[in-house]
């Protein structure tokens, strides 16, 4: 009897691990940017270093970027965001969620999700829906997504001198191919 | 019995760490890259000396350069100087790659028209493996002021080696071997001058840095010249780097600040200038 069982778990094991990575996508040069102005002036940080799984089983969503990668081509700029983002004590950007529609990995056009879960940046987290597009490709899954911040939201002070101010509004935008993982 | 129970257990636990490890969020990693030391300048002009601070790929620099008359000389006529523009540069540079920058501008003292380019050979890495960025920076000069001299004369050059180190992140020293070479000078005087340019940079806050620069001239010099020493300060904008100086010369082209200095710093003949750097991300 116990033996059976025994065997039972083992199968189950088996059935879990199968299930649960055959629907698996990951990526870990993913790309983020955003969008961010001071007066007269607009400027984009851009990473190639996005982290993300996508696991279709269950659900769920998880990404995270490291912030010290972002870019934004002149390094005094980088160098003030990142102490404006605390990147030594926070040193991630990340979204954990899950897909909340519909999504059919057998048909090959891009289609329409949502996803809802924690943003967290500068250690506050917020809850968040973000849309965005997924479309299964030869490649993988191939994700699009964009939204919008309130910086302040996350108790990130807009940095800035005299009349001089970033502002508070930071368009975010993500792209990447998600390769089927077996991890 | 016993043993298959406690061997039942492990399974349990097993299944457990495998669904806790599927379904919980991914291990963070910090991503290790070991690119070039930022911030070792603010802009790619230290005051009149070219720094090793490059622009970007895609990006453009448009400079404004101003020098105005000595301090020191009627003070109160010419309230400190500002009165009497000496020389105004404009002048905008363009990152063709990361490591490669052209540029052109005008003087408005005799009207030269000059070409610049920069180089870098090598950058200062994060990991220290590379513990010096080495650029090198070419300048022609045209004098375009309508005069009887044969273009040949109107000509002038420079070409410089800049080495630098950022120490710390409040100190980035550089040193400038240069030689500078005028096509048209008084009877007597030098064509080709050399020098050991230095060059200081230190940071006071995130918005707030000191600058300094001094052009030891080690070759024969043109009568009556001293070497230029300069001391700014910069501020940080986020758009704008603007920076204030006090300088013994009126020349924002380095072959000139050679050649033609004739003001003393420490003797009290400097001037007060300004630059306003302003980066435009012309291509993405």
């Amino acid at each position: 009897m116990l033996r059976r069982a025994f065997i039972l778990c083992l199968l189950m094991i088996f059935a879990l691990c199968s299930k649960t990575y055959g629907q698996a996508y990951m990526t870990e040069y993913g790309h983020a940017e955003f969008d961010s102005s001071v007066p007269l002036h607009s400027f984009t940080g851009e990473s190639d270093y996005l982290v993300g799984k996508i696991n279709l089983d269950d659900s769920v969503v998880d990404f995270y970027l490291d912030v010290t990668t972002l870019k934004t081509g002149i390094g005094k700029r980088d160098k003030d965001m990142l102490e404006t983002l605390e990147a030594e004590k926070y040193p991630f950007a990340e979204f954990y969620g899950k897909l909340t529609t519909p999504f059919d990995p057998e048909k090959e056009t891009p289609q329409k999700v949502t996803v809802e879960g924690e943003f967290t940046i500068h250690g506050v987290s917020r809850e968040r829906s973000i849309e965005g597009t997924l479309e299964p490709t030869s490649e993988g899954l191939h994700l699009n997504s964009s939204w919008t911040i309130n910086i302040e939201d996350y108790d990130i002070k807009p940095p800035g001198i005299l009349f001089y101010r970033v502002s508070e509004n930071i368009d975010i935008r993500i792209e990447a191919t998600l390769k089927q993982t077996e991890k | 019995m016993k043993t298959i129970n406690k061997q039942l257990f492990a399974v349990l636990f097993i299944i457990l760490l495998v669904t806790s490890t599927v379904y919980g969020q991914m291990e963070r990693k910090q991503v290790q890259t070991d690119g070039p030391v930022q911030d070792v300048f603010w802009a790619p002009t230290l005051i009149t000396q070219a720094s090793t601070a490059h622009l970007p790929a895609g990006n453009l620099n448009s400079t404004i350069m101003h020098s105005f008359g000595v301090a020191t000389q009627r003070p109160l006529q010419t309230f400190f100087g500002i009165d009497n523009v000496r020389n105004v540069r404009l002048g905008v540079d363009y990152g063709i790659t990361d490591r490669w920058s052209m540029g052109i501008g005008r003087s408005s003292l005799t009207n030269i028209v000059d070409l610049r380019t920069k180089l870098a050979i090598l950058r200062q890495n994060q990991s220290d493996t590379q513990p010096v960025s080495i650029s090198v920076k070419g300048d022609l000069g045209i004098v375009t002021q309508e005069n009887e001299r044969p273009i040949k004369d109107d000509v002038s050059t420079l070409v410089s080696a800049i080495f630098s180190r950022k120490f710390n992140d409040h100190l980035s020293l550089q040193v400038t071997p240069m030689y500078g070479h005028i096509s048209s000078v008084s009877v007597g005087d030098p064509h080709s001058f050399f020098a050991v340019g230095l060059g200081a940079h230190i940071p006071l806050s995130r918005r707030f840095a000191l600058s300094a620069e001094y052009y030891p001239v080690i070759s024969k010099r043109a009568d009556n010249t001293k070497n230029t020493f300069s001391l700014g300060l910069n501020i940080e904008t986020g758009g704008h780097v603007f920076q204030l100086f006090f300088t013994s010369t009126e020349w924002h082209l380095e072959q000139y600040v050679l050649a033609t200095n004739r003001e003393q710093f420490w003797a009290g003949d400097f001037r007060f200038g300004f630059n306003v750097n302003r980066v435009f991300s012309i291509v993405k």
